[in-house]
């Protein structure tokens, strides 16, 4: 069954703070929670479901629901799928809204690992327990090395070099130097990124997204109340969750699983990649989003780093403006996650509300992507399709 | 220097999956494969993760495989890739290669699997390179063959029974604990109430910490100590049978000593001197008895490094030979025979390659770009961070200037008082208490300014070329120590810089990459290097010889 215009997301905020001291996590929530209600002109009281992951403190989301003040709650959703949680989120928000198991419905994300000291871990999710664990003991922990890899034999099988990844991070800087509030203002050049010092071969510092406290909420509902709202309406037109994992030892590091959602999301929406205007890609390292826009189908398997060269991620510019806050690589990753900022971007391109310096002039078909976990080993993608109305 | 643990840390273990831990123990990696859909899984379970069959068969793996990708981990405290190896029983699996040279990795390399023991010794699956594998291996022949030497046998001397040392600085101490360690009572002998209590304080301090690593119990520690006497008369090395003289390198002094250990040793005793670079016959010269002086060659701090460079003077017997042989054995460390020569084996070589890397700062290279190309080479340490740890930069100095040949970065160094780690800032700078070097634009302007003075127009230099300068010079020296009959074969300069030197077991030793090289190539390099810059890389005639034929330093290395 399609849900192509089921749910509407009314509301969004991003929390302002990009590291957040003297603030406990949960009032963080509570703080985006109440910014993206007020955004979309509704109360704590119109919310009828509740989605979060795992950074939420307590249980599911029952703590955060008490702690916010929801007491309407009908269906609640605690999908963790690392940083592409909220995405599908989204999704799940449509599907519920659809099979009418609530009509108004929040998404939280909120994290303090800078203040916490916690690196690059992801709250609430224990590494230790997993199952493979024993058997790959001599493997360090944390995402950047399997990223690295990704690159390493992406460049192998297809040529890609690190001056296309490069331009990834210069696109971002381009736009992030209009945002205000964005971790890294200063533009940056294809010479910057490679003088950056050698994180992972062949991945430099300016090739990592940045790390970052904060947060940020949407509001989705069902039509009747988007169109009781006095903001510019941006439709779900299509959503797509897709798995990927190691599978005993079939491990293909050429693809991600974004190729599978991201077909769904584009079958729901009935749209093609030729008909986005804009996308939030997924941006943890460069290499993500040369993955993504093969696997989306922007271009074929292989050409991403051609793709995304010579500026043609930058709004005005390119063909694909992507990322026009400055995205994970320059703006804000809270809680390393980037799934939530992925989705808030789009909304506001598709609002027509992105900085004038970035927005784009077409702006009725906006995509949003995101992958969480490692593309080396485990992760989910989700994928969203939106329309301004 | 790395500050983490060498090790890491134990995997959990889950239930059925003992048969891989018990093949592991052994060096062996096993899979699992399913008897319904016939396909092979890593990691373990009991069930098919392809077909769903509730049960699967353990398969043993070749534990050879390829790189499908790989990264190098540069924090590492060791070589090491975090990789996605494919077995080529198919399936791949994360992993780490260690121990390698994971500079010189591709996509496709083949490996092999090796183990390292986690904290609690458990042994945790990885891979290494067949190359590393063979260097390992030759290190090992290498360490052995030392023990060949020519009419001596270790095992001919008598047991050790009584050590007096003479001489209560850093290396009297350091000596001293090590053979107190070895389980013999040690006379320390210094000048002066003050020294002789100095020295026992660093002793027992050294002693200490081998409790705090958990190699001695505190009861063995206590009897350490009690093994410790101490005297200011040299008439008190009488009764030992082992005297090693560990005063100031002064060839005046050192003389004098021994011509009082001369008339106050047993007659049957080893004299032995600690010199990194004097001149053996002449010290033996002080003394009726030069059959009995050797040469021993300790390592700071020589408790603790593995090396014992054992000098064999013209007129060394075979029977004192043997008693230093026997000796470092009993310290557990490798012993190396080496004849009489201008800093003997490792530092001749170290010096070839120190004065062409003071060159290459002189002529555009920082030290930061030379330690930088040394370390990914291999070594744990370049000269310019050594130098800062060492905290030789103002002792250096003074004997260089003293030689009238003073170098001239390091006198600005010693000029604006950065004299190494100790003072915050020497080649590099430091965070307070902090042990990372981070270079530094003062010294940079410095270098500038030497090679201003020394009318010189710095040049953008090519880690190539630095490599070559620094690592070919010391072949070069090498094959000369060779000609020279100061190293009886080649691979005894190997363990050396093993030993002595922090050169890794994965790559051999100077000697076995020179090998891997081709001589030939190493010939071809170095006559372009002394056509460019002069005399002083001018083949060794044994070099030109082996380069000519075909042949290795090493012919039955692999």
């Amino acid at each position: 069954m399609h849900l192509n215009g089921k749910a509407y997301i009314v509301g969004i905020h991003e929390h302002p703070t990009r590291r957040a001291d003297g603030v406990t996590t949960a009032q963080l929530h509570a703080d985006v929670a109440l910014g993206a209600l007020a955004d979309a002109g509704l109360t704590l009281d119109d919310v009828d479901g509740f989605f979060c992951a795992a950074d939420a403190p307590g249980i599911g989301g029952m703590t955060m629901a008490e702690y916010i003040g929801l007491r309407n709650l009908r269906h609640i959703d605690s999908t963790e799928t690392g940083g592409s949680s909220y995405l599908l989120h989204v999704n799940h928000a449509m599907q519920a809204i659809a099979a009418g198991h609530c009509n108004v419905a929040l998404i939280t994300l909120a994290d303090r690992p800078l203040a916490a000291g916690a690196g690059t871990a992801l709250a609430g999710i224990d590494m230790r327990n997993m199952p493979d664990r024993p058997f790959l003991a001599a493997v360090p922990p944390g995402p950047l090395f399997g990223y690295a890899m990704v690159a390493k034999r992406h460049m192998h099988e297809f040529g890609t070099t690190s001056e296309q990844l490069a331009w990834v991070k210069v696109a971002a800087s381009h736009h992030a130097q209009h945002n205000p509030n964005a971790l890294l203002r200063k533009v940056v050049t294809v010479a910057d990124v490679l003088a950056s010092p050698m994180v992972a071969d062949p991945l430099h510092r300016l090739d990592c997204c940045v790390m970052t406290d904060g947060g940020g909420a949407i509001v989705v509902a069902r039509p009747e109340i988007a169109r009781s709202l006095k903001r510019p309406r941006v439709k779900v037109l299509g959503g797509g969750e897709a798995l990927k994992h190691p599978d005993g030892g079939r491990i293909d590091l050429t693809y991600s699983a974004g190729v599978r959602s991201g077909a769904k999301a584009f079958e729901e929406a009935g749209v093609t990649p030729a008909d986005i205007r804009y996308a939030s890609l997924y941006d943890s390292f460069t290499i993500t989003v040369v993955m993504q826009v093969e696997d989306l189908g922007f271009c074929k398997k292989g050409e991403g780093g051609r793709f995304v060269a010579d500026g043609n991620l930058i709004s005005g510019v390119g063909k694909l403006p992507f990322n026009t806050d400055g995205g994970g690589l320059c703006n804000n990753h809270p809680g390393n996650k980037g799934g939530m900022t992925k989705v808030l971007e789009a909304v506001r391109q598709c609002r027509g509300e992105a900085h004038p310096a970035v927005q784009v002039k077409n702006h009725d078909i906006v995509l949003a992507h995101g992958t969480g976990g490692s593309l080396a080993g485990y992760h989910v993608a989700g994928t969203l399709i939106l329309g301004a109305e | 220097m790395a500050t983490v643990p060498n090790r890491l840390p134990n995997p959990d273990r889950f239930p059925d999956a003992e048969p891989y831990w018990a093949a592991l123990a052994e060096g062996r990696l096993m899979l699992k494969r399913c008897p319904s859909c016939g396909q092979a899984h890593y990691y373990p379970r009991p069930h098919c993760p392809f077909c769903g069959a509730a049960k699967t068969d353990w398969e043993a793996s070749s534990g050879r495989g390829s790189i499908y990708s790989y990264t190098i981990n540069r924090g590492a405290p060791r070589p090491m890739a975090v990789a996605i190896v494919e077995l080529a029983e198919g399936p791949r699996l994360s992993t780490a290669i260690l121990d390698a040279d994971v500079h010189a990795l591709a996509i496709g390399s083949p490996v092999v699997l090796t183990t390292f023991p986690g904290e609690g010794g458990q042994p945790i699956p990885a891979f290494t390179t067949p190359e590393a594998e063979a260097a390992r291996a030759y290190g090992k022949r290498a360490r052995a063959l030392t023990h060949d030497v020519r009419g001596v046998t270790a095992a001919d001397a008598a047991p050790l029974q009584r050590a007096a040392v003479v001489g209560g600085g850093n290396m009297g101490c350091g000596i001293a604990t090590a053979l107190l360690a070895a389980g013999l009572p040690v006379v320390l002998i210094d000048q002066g109430d003050a020294a002789v209590a100095a020295a026992v304080q660093t002793i027992g301090r050294n002693l200490d910490a081998a409790v705090q690593r958990g190699k001695a119990t505190a009861d063995e520690v206590a009897a350490r100590k009690a093994a410790l006497t101490t005297s200011l008369r040299l008439e008190d090395v009488a009764g030992c049978d082992l005297v090693i003289e560990a005063v100031f390198e002064q060839m005046a002094l050192k003389r004098e000593v021994f011509a009082a250990l001369d008339r106050h040793a047993d007659p049957q005793a080893v004299l032995g001197t600690n010199t990194s670079g004097l001149d053996i016959d002449q010290i033996a010269d002080a003394t009726a008895r030069p059959a009995a002086v050797v040469g021993l060659h300790f390592f700071s701090p020589a408790h603790v490094m593995p090396l014992l460079e054992i000098v064999r003077g013209p007129r060394t017997g075979a029977r004192a030979l043997a008693q230093a042989m026997q000796l470092g054995q009993r310290l557990g460390k490798t012993g190396v025979v080496v004849g009489v020569g201008k800093g003997f084996v490792g530092n001749r070589l170290m010096r070839a390659r120190d004065e062409e890397a003071h060159r290459l700062l002189l002529e555009g290279a920082l030290p930061q770009q030379v330690d930088g190309v040394l370390t990914e080479f291999g070594l744990p340490m370049g000269p310019y961070q050594i130098a800062d740890m060492a905290g030789g930069i103002e002792l250096v100095h003074r004997v260089l200037t003293e030689q009238g040949r003073p170098e001239p970065v390091l006198s600005r160094l010693v000029a604006a008082g950065r004299l190494g780690q100790k003072t915050g800032k020497g080649y590099y700078r430091y965070e307070p208490g902090k042990r990372r070097a981070i270079p530094d634009p003062e010294v940079a302007a410095m270098v500038a300014d030497a090679s201003a003075e020394a009318g010189i127009t710095r040049r953008r230099i090519t880690d190539d070329e630095l490599r070559d300068r620094l690592i070919l010079p010391m072949v070069n020296e090498g094959a000369k120590l060779l000609e020279e009959g100061v190293a009886a074969r080649a691979s005894d300069i190997d363990v050396v810089w093993q030993r002595g030197y922090g050169w890794p077991a994965w790559k051999g030793g100077p000697m076995y990459t020179a090998d891997r090289i081709g001589l030939a190539a190493v010939h071809t390099r170095l006559l372009a290097l002394q056509a460019q810059h002069g005399e002083r890389f001018r083949p060794a005639a044994l070099l030109a010889k082996l380069a000519a034929a075909g042949g290795r330093f090493i012919p039955d290395a692999d």
